[in-house]
């Protein structure tokens, strides 16, 4: 039978997965070499380009704002990942406990947030940030504080911005952890009541664990998710005070597209690629891919 | 068990304990829904309140005067269209890597190939990804803002997994009867992936009508913006332009609630099951 198909199955396999794989092709592959090859040139996105051998990548390494703002994201990425995987977490016991009624409703308005773009949860946020006029200074003065610069100093900028990032996350990192509650047996859970495990005691003992392989997925979404943060930041800070939240892909934007230096960002561009995987290998490898 | 007698007691404090919980969740954009409403002079004065004195649709009329109608109606086209595409594609895409890994060897090599979609952001590859769309002549064109992000491996994936759960014996006896490889995935496969067409559906419209950095950076005619870029142009150099961007944003983020609102039956339990990334 198949002998007999062979050629016409073949011929209709790539009927099928042609068209995503000439647009992959074209707009993912063709740029990915493009940048490698790039990396080694002068190029500015215009009429220039000379073959400059490693100079980029020379001068890639010496460069301090490329150091600063790697590890800029570098901390914010630490600061921000234990709450954007925690506070999910509590979320979605909370909303999967059987003494909880309304489960649909609650857990739809924690959702939303995630169904805005990045550009609109910075604006959401920035609102009830603003300096003068903004909900959050005005509680602190109704309480008799002092009123905060949010995005005048620096720490209390990241702040904002990680504030809003994990504000708009939560909702979708739920749902991921809902999925994975629900498949625990629920036999365990009952053992463990009979053997008069509490509340706490249970959570730890037994949620916690058997959501390892969950816990690792969102913990390596969230990674990535925060090293990449970008339209997010251009609803809060655009980058400021300074280029102090400005994180590596804007850098990388800045670089390409307001200073023209496309085979330098390109070369960035590279190794950001390598540092991003090799942290996401890292974190595969220490957790064992979710394994317990 | 003894516990009925204390029912109401045990799920009254946890269900009002997660109401609050999930109303601080909510209430970012409450507030600025209810600010969006109020008068300009009222956004800026001393004390808050929560609710407008007078409810006003003035930044309403001012944002609409600005063309936000056709903002939305570029948006709408792009996602509308963006999204038939990428359902059409990744359906036959991963319908193909699915059925005919027993026939064809290298399924798992072209599977492999996509999945590096995963492994690379995106944004690091967007400096080459402007060149390629220009070279392509699809500069200030919503095609340059469509073509490249119609393939997702996300959608691919889905479909192959979806697929895969279906026993090839419904491919074979199509076959028997003389149906044609593409009219057995028209008329018989497709159609039993309705799940993972409605989850895909929803997430790519959301993707489509919330991208900010092709179209920042593809279309440059004022006339051709989306409603996000038409957004960014009120945060300028010397600062927010408030009133504007409040009842911008909130006239953006309306239709993707109201679909999810339609739609979340069937989402959140495909989301649960398999995980979708964003």
């Amino acid at each position: 039978m198949r002998t007999q198909y062979g050629k016409r199955h073949v011929r209709a396999f790539w009927f099928f997965v042609a068209p995503c794989l000439i647009l992959f092709t074209t707009f993912f592959l063709v740029p990915l070499l493009l940048s490698i090859g790039l990396s080694f040139t002068n190029y500015d996105g215009w009429k220039t380009m000379d073959f400059i051998g490693l100079k980029n990548y020379r001068e890639l390494f010496s460069d301090i704002k490329f150091y600063n703002a790697l590890g800029r994201t570098f901390r914010y990425t630490l600061f921000s990942l234990p709450f954007k995987v925690i506070v999910p977490l509590l979320v979605a016991v909370l909303v999967t406990a059987k003494s909880v009624k309304a489960k649909g409703i609650v857990r739809t308005m924690i959702y939303t947030p995630s169904l805005l773009s990045a550009l609109v949860v910075g604006i959401t946020i920035n609102w009830m940030f603003g300096a003068e006029y903004g909900l959050i200074n005005y509680l602190i003065k109704l309480m008799g504080g002092v009123p905060l610069q949010w995005a005048l100093n620096y720490k209390l900028a990241t702040f904002v911005i990680s504030f809003a990032s994990n504000w708009a996350s939560t909702g979708f990192y739920m749902v991921i952890f809902i999925g994975g509650i629900n498949n625990i047996s629920g036999e365990i859970y009952e053992a463990a009541a009979i053997d008069g495990s509490s509340n706490v005691q249970t959570f730890f003992r037994i949620t916690i664990p058997m959501l390892a392989p969950t816990t690792f997925l969102v913990t390596l979404l969230s990674t990535v998710n925060l090293l990449k943060e970008y339209a997010l930041v251009q609803g809060i800070t655009q980058g400021g005070p300074g280029l102090n939240t400005t994180f590596i892909i804007q850098f990388i934007f800045d670089k390409g597209f307001n200073q023209m230096q496309h085979g330098y960002a390109s070369a960035i561009s590279l190794v950001v690629m390598i540092i991003f995987a090799s942290i996401a290998f890292v974190q595969f490898k220490i957790s064992n891919g979710g394994d317990r | 068990m003894s516990r009925k007698p204390y029912r109401t007691g045990k799920t009254l404090l946890p269900t009002v304990l997660t109401f609050v919980v999930a109303l601080a969740f909510l209430f970012p954009i409450i507030w600025l829904v209810l600010s969006s409403f109020k008068e300009t002079g009222e956004l800026f004065s001393y004390p808050l309140k929560m609710f407008p004195s007078k409810f006003s649709a003035g930044h309403y009329q001012k944002v609409i005067r600005d063309g936000f109608f056709s903002y939305i109606y570029n948006s709408f086209y792009l996602a509308v269209v963006g999204t038939a595409i990428t359902l059409v594609i990744s359906s036959m895409c991963g319908y193909a890597l699915a059925i005919y890994r027993h026939e064809v060897s290298y399924t798992n090599i072209i599977f492999g190939i996509f999945l590096l979609g995963t492994l690379i952001p995106g944004e690091t590859l967007t400096v080459p990804q402007v060149t390629v769309i220009s070279e392509l002549g699809l500069y200030n064109n919503i095609w340059g803002v469509i073509l490249p992000v119609v393939t997702t491996t996300t959608g691919i994936f889905m479909f192959r997994q979806h697929y895969l759960s279906i026993p090839l014996s419904f491919v074979e006896a199509a076959r028997i009867d003389g149906s044609t490889e593409v009219q057995t995935f028209f008329r018989i496969m497709l159609p039993l992936g309705t799940s993972s067409i409605v989850t895909l559906a929803l997430f790519s419209f959301m993707w489509r009508w919330n991208d900010y950095i092709l179209p920042l950076l593809v279309l440059s005619d004022q006339k051709k913006y989306t409603i996000q870029i038409a957004i960014k142009n009120y945060i300028g150099f010397n600062g927010v332009d408030w009133s504007s961007i409040l009842a911008a944003s909130v006239m953006s983020m309306t239709p993707i609630i109201i679909l999810f609102m339609i739609l979340q039956r069937h989402i959140v339990g495909g989301l649960a099951a398999s995980g979708v990334k964003g």
